[in-house]
């Protein structure tokens, strides 16, 4: 892990030195906010709710539309990864430095991935104002964030892997978008095919299932196996792609 | 070669090629530079210099052939090859978004320097490069010359023992390139220093030896002064003749060992011919370049033919590029020293 850290380090610096951090937070602390208060508003409405249908898992697990910002999200994290690199030609110090090609994209990602965590941090206050109104599953509440970290994982990897392919920024976040998406719909094929294969893998990339499960204190280690290989293999791709422009 | 008792060559390349597509950007070049040696890596545009240097500093792999950077295979041992190395690429890519300080410091981390030394490695880079003014300013709001001397500030922060450097003057004012080449021989004595340069005269300024590469193949090497005179031993003679072509071509034939290189009508009997004059006789006495034009004017004169300019042209760079390329049998690689 040849550079890891200082790399770590020099990429959150720029996305906190850039205003595109502080931008997607914004925009998502205001998403959050409103889904929020829809769903309090909603339970709010309920006389008494029901042991499997708390707050936090409406929170973490109700509605699938809820994802989908992350289809946008990720992606803007992400586009400048390597892209913006190539562009201005830092890249040539940074991979004619003693470093591995692969600290240099787990360090990215990893940067990628607590810029993406940093943007959820504001949701640990709905938490707080939650437990005003009632008791709260702990359990289920770190279960529900490890999801959310999981998706973002795979995400932000694929947003990673656009990056290493693409020469453009913009090329990079409309190309992940759109791969993203076509998991998404895919994972909704669930709700739409009949029992087999198909709907096997459906429910395994499907964000809803997951978050449904995970929002109910449910831990499938198949399923992290599958989520493990899908942030794996991008990251993966992102290295051999890194490699391949030496012999291009 | 000298030094190769010290330890490895500081660079050794043996038959590298570089081909994109079908076309050989490098091709089968080999060549040395000892340590402690300041060598300059000269050609036109598109020769071949930031491909040869990418792949040396491990940014580019090669099609075939072997790179040692201070006895470390760049392909095989790329880490020991790049710590190393310091290496300025040709359009200095920084971080526009960091302070000078602040870089340098990522850039000495990321060479491995350990935490106890950075902040003296980093200073030291800054007085070098002359960049200690400018340690607090955001990279993108510097001047391109600044943004030259980051590159070359982080090139020297780890102290490798060897600096690439890929035009390190270019895009500078003439007192920024004065500076410069003062800087690069005052790093002469510590390292061994590889710069490319499209410029005969930087070469002049702070190299002890040169290497010449046109179209991706070495086609000269030697001291700079030997190059540089070399140039001016294959002049030309430029001549606007008012006067019949039958009348003064027989005239310019008559030149010993002389070469109409091209002929150009100016306006109705006015020609422009350039010549190319010998440096040497059959016998391989030098010739008399001043002597020869006298003979020449007299014979014109007598023929009746009008001059309105006769000069001695020293070639451009372009004509030396050509003339090395054209003559291979100078491109020995053993032979600079012996025919100064
Ligand atoms: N990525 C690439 N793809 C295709 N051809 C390339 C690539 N990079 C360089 N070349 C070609 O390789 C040749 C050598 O290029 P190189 O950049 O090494 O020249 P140079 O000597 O550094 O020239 P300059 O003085 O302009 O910097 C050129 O003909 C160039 O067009
Ligand atoms: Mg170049």
């Amino acid at each position: 892990m040849r550079g890891f850290w200082p790399v770590f380090k020099r990429e959150l610096f720029a996305y906190f030195v850039t205003p595109l951090a502080y931008v997607l937070i914004l925009a998502f602390v205001l998403w959050q906010g409103l889904h929020f208060y829809l769903l309090v508003r909603s339970f709010a409405g309920q006389a008494e709710a029901s042991i499997d249908q708390g707050p936090v898992q409406a929170f973490f697990g109700s509605d699938v539309f809820y994802y989908m910002s992350l289809i946008l999200i990720c992606p803007a994290i992400t586009m400048r990864l390597f892209a913006e690199e190539r562009r201005s030609g830092t890249i040539e110090p940074l991979l004619t430095a003693p470093v591995s090609t692969s600290a240099v994209v787990l360090a990215k990602f990893g940067a990628a991935l607590v810029v993406y965590a940093a943007m959820w941090a504001p949701t640990l206050l709905y938490l707080v104002i939650m437990r005003r109104g009632g008791e709260i599953d702990w359990r289920v509440a770190s279960v529900s964030y490890l999801g959310v970290l999981g998706i973002g994982a795979q995400y932000l990897a694929i947003g990673a892997m656009m990056s290493a392919i693409s020469r453009s920024q913009i090329v990079a976040f409309v190309l992940s978008s759109i791969l993203i998406l076509g998991f998404f719909l895919l994972g909704l094929g669930e709700f739409v095919l009949d029992e087999g294969i198909g709907r096997q893998v459906c429910s395994y990339v499907s964000v809803w299932s997951q978050m449904g499960e995970l929002s109910h204190g449910v831990v499938d280690s198949r399923r992290l196996v599958f989520d493990g290989t899908l942030v794996a293999l991008p990251l993966f791709v992102t290295v051999r792609t890194i490699d391949s422009w030496r012999w291009g | 070669m000298s030094g190769g008792r010290t330890g490895p060559a500081a660079i050794s390349v043996d038959r590298l090629t570089k081909r994109y597509g079908v076309h050989a950007a490098v091709d089968g070049i080999s060549f040395e530079v000892a340590r402690g040696e300041v060598v300059g890596f000269l050609g036109p545009n598109g020769a071949g210099k930031s491909t040869t240097l990418r792949i040396l500093a491990g940014f580019l792999g090669a099609t075939s052939g072997r790179c040692f950077v201070d006895g470390h295979d760049v392909a095989e041992d790329p880490y020991a090859a790049r710590r190393a190395t310091g290496y300025m690429p040709e359009a200095v890519p920084l971080y526009g978004e960091m302070r000078v300080r602040e870089y340098l410091r990522f850039r000495a981390e990321l060479k491995g320097v350990a935490r106890g030394k950075r902040v003296e490695h980093v200073g030291r880079a800054m007085e070098l490069a002359r960049v200690v003014e400018v340690a607090d300013t955001l990279i993108e709001h510097l001047s391109k010359g600044f943004k030259q001397r980051v590159g070359l500030a982080d090139a020297l922060v780890a102290r490798p023992p060897l600096l690439i450097l890929d035009e390190p003057t270019a895009g500078m004012d003439p007192n920024q390139i004065r500076e410069v080449r003062a800087l690069i021989k005052e790093l002469g004595e510590e390292h061994t220093v590889f710069l490319s340069t499209h410029i005969l005269s930087e070469v002049e300024a702070s190299c002890s030896r040169v290497l010449v590469i046109a179209k991706g193949r070495l086609v000269g090497e030697g001291a700079p002064g030997e190059l540089a005179s070399r140039v001016r031993r294959a002049p030309h003679l430029v001549a606007i003749l008012n006067g019949a072509r039958k009348a003064w071509k027989p005239i310019v034939d008559a030149l010993p060992r002389a070469r109409l290189l091209a002929e150009k009508v100016l306006d109705g009997d006015i020609d422009r011919l350039e010549i190319e004059l010998a440096e040497h006789d059959e016998e391989g006495a030098p010739l008399d370049h001043g002597q020869l034009v006298e003979t020449f004017a007299e014979e014109l004169v007598n023929a009746q033919v009008g001059i309105r300019e006769l000069s001695i042209a020293s070639p451009s760079l372009e004509e030396l590029f050509a003339s090395l390329t054209q003559e291979p049998a100078q491109a020995k690689p053993r032979e600079h020293g012996g025919d100064a």
